[in-house]
């Protein structure tokens, strides 16, 4: 009796093990990405036991977004390109030739791989004087900001979490990036950290709060704080609706991710990059393209808000595809433009920049949110 | 004049208004937005691309042992002393650099009277120890081993008052043609006649066979014969008297 009792035991552990793998698979399998161009490869794949486990998770549409495009591989690849298209851009317009030497046929594109390569394989240096915990996992726990904002931002019907709070938690986690570097240049522990520190503290303050009644003014125009739903909303694009929370989200956006106007914090040239002066390694690695995937995040707001989302003309054959396509394509078109920048200004004072940030762009932000106020009870939205 | 210089100068901010200051903006990303599309590089990628340089660029310097008539001129002129003349074969004295010490000034090429060093465009030789540097004969007179790898030759013209860049897909050429003797003619001459104790020395050193001698009356007599004398001044520095000196032709 002993002996069946197990074995019962056994095949009833087996059935629910198979219920929860069904249960699963059904919750992965009923929110797939449609692409019709690999449909008929799926469809040969979902018939395989094992691969279409595999096959329904990275098709379901939450795992897409937050892995694949628009998270964490699209922001790899935006970071790979931006830095490189950075570097391009500048030296042409100082009339230099820029990376070149490795992949020279295709213009040095893979310069940034071969840095991020070296950043690996180069010793990590801890100073003395320096915080040692918090030196070492600060730069890794700023990535928990970073990323978390892509949960919330859609791309068509390609989302993580769809919830009418999405713009504040993400405007809300944009906003710890800042005290995570704040908290990288305390645990370095060194002069130029510090003043570093002190120019980002004083610059966080500076763009935070025009920043904040920007979006905040866009929240106001489409009455809902629901970015799927601020997406459809938008026959018009919002920038034509409310191109001065669009100017004021730019220069702010430009002056959170210390883009050359107002690259006062880091400031290579008298500071030598300020909070990040100790880091070498993987470590540097990671602290510098911080400010690039703050951009990158950035400009998917910048996206959602402003140029329509995922909405553009339909491309033939990608399906769910084609709203991420057209949402990563903006938000790489916002980085370039922020890239242009740095080859056009050359840097303002901490002073010059905070009058701006204190008095105009806090004034213009006020002026949006009138504006934003006026189209919304004016019933002007289409 | 002195007022002028001590006058203080004040500088102020300029006092724009908004529309310059937006005109300013305009101008700055339009002027970089064409040079991003169109730029006006100015890096030659050196290997890859060399620079043209003038014909009289002082460069390395390659010898025909033709033309050489052992004259000295140029080890005597080097003022970095790198300049050896060393005994060949043929009894004859031809010229070794060594490149340790050569200071690239070109005085010798200058200074030769036959044209036998020849400048070159070369400048950009690596030696693999300090013993290598030193150039004999027989290495000046192929020009220098180089590893090349331009196949664009850059040059520079000025257009509208710009400098102008082009960039012309061939070859450089790096060695020179002997250009013709710019320095003065000189001859050999007998300055002092008086002094000559006939010792025959000028007869033997002169490389051209320009000077002859004769006995006449158990005398010997010398005579310089214009067409063959290079000026080379070789009998000059060998006479013992200060008979000989050089004068233009």
């Amino acid at each position: 009796m002993a002996v069946s009792g197990t074995s019962r035991q056994k095949q009833t552990d087996e059935v629910m093990e198979l219920t929860l793998v069904n249960t699963v698979f059904q919750i992965f399998s009923s929110n797939m990405m449609d692409i019709p161009v690999i449909k008929p490869l799926v469809d040969v794949l979902m018939t395989v036991p094992i691969v279409k486990y595999l096959v329904a998770l990275i098709l379901w549409k939450p795992f897409f977004a937050v892995i694949l495009v628009p998270g964490l591989t699209g922001l790899m690849l935006s970071l790979l390109f931006i830095i490189w298209f950075e570097r391009k851009l500048t030296a042409r317009i100082q009339w230099r030739m820029g990376p070149l030497e490795i992949s020279r046929s295709i213009g040095g594109i893979l310069q940034p791989l071969a840095d991020g390569m070296r950043y690996f394989f180069q010793e990590i240096i801890i100073h003395k004087e320096a915080h040692r915990p918090y030196f070492v996992q600060f730069p890794i726990l700023a990535f928990i900001p970073v990323l978390l904002p892509v949960l919330f931002i859609p791309a068509g019907t390609v989302y993580a979490i769809r919830t009418p709070y999405a713009l504040p938690v993400i405007v809300s986690l944009i906003s710890m990036i800042p005290v995570v570097i704040m908290a990288i240049g305390w645990a370095s522990n060194s002069r130029l950290a510090f003043i570093g520190t002190v120019r980002e503290a004083f610059m966080y303050f500076g763009y935070e709060i025009p920043f904040i009644i920007a979006v905040l003014a866009m929240a106001v125009l489409y009455g809902t704080s629901d970015l799927y739903l601020i997406v459809e909303k938008q026959r018009v694009w919002g920038i034509a609706l409310n191109p001065i929370s669009a100017l004021v989200f730019l220069i702010t956006m430009a002056m959170a991710t210390s883009r050359l106007p107002f690259e006062i914090a880091e400031a290579d040239q008298e500071i030598a990059f300020g909070p990040f002066v100790e880091y070498s390694g993987i470590l540097f690695g990671l602290t510098m393209t911080l400010a690039y995937e703050k951009m990158y995040i950035l400009g998917l707001l910048f996206s959602v808000l402003f140029l329509g989302g995922g909405s553009g003309p339909p491309l033939p054959f990608l399906g769910d595809l084609t709203p991420v396509i057209w949402l990563y394509i903006k938000a790489v078109i916002i980085m370039c433009i922020m890239a242009f920048l740095r080859a056009v200004y050359p840097r303002y004072r901490i002073d010059q920049a905070l009058r701006l940030g204190w008095t105009y762009l806090a004034g213009l932000a006020v002026v949006s949110v009138v504006i934003a106020g006026l189209i919304s009870a004016g019933g002007l939205l289409p | 004049m002195r007022s002028r210089i001590t006058r203080r100068v004040r500088i102020k901010t300029p006092d724009l208004n908004l529309v310059d200051r937006v005109k300013g903006h305009i101008d700055a990303i339009v002027t970089a937005a064409f040079q991003a599309i169109f730029p006006d590089r100015i890096t030659i990628q050196y290997p890859r691309e060399r620079r043209d340089v003038p014909d009289n660029f002082r460069g390395m310097i390659q010898f025909d042992i033709n033309k050489c008539i052992s004259c000295f001129q140029c080890s005597f002129v080097c003022p970095a002393n790198a300049i050896m003349m060393r005994g060949a074969p043929d009894g004859r004295y031809y010229p070794c650099i060594d490149y340790t010490r050569c200071i690239f000034c070109h005085f010798c090429v200058d200074t030769c009277p036959r044209g036998a060093l020849l400048r070159t465009k070369i400048h950009d030789v690596a030696f693999s120890s300090m013993e290598e540097m030193f150039a004999t004969t027989e290495e000046l007179i192929e020009p220098p081993e180089m590893l090349r790898e331009d196949d664009t030759v850059i040059r520079y013209r000025i257009e509208n008052g710009d400098l102008v860049l082009e960039k012309i897909e061939e070859i450089a050429e790096l060695s020179t043609r002997p250009e013709i003797q710019v320095s003065p003619a000189k001859l050999s001459a007998c300055a002092h006649p008086e002094n000559c104790i006939a010792c025959t020395l000028c007869y033997l050193t002169c490389p051209s066979n320009a000077i002859s001698v004769k006995v006449v009356e158990g005398k010997r007599t010398f005579e310089i014969d214009p067409k063959l004398c290079t000026g080379c001044g070789l009998c000059v520095k060998e006479c013992p008297t200060c008979t000989l000196t050089l004068i233009e032709r």
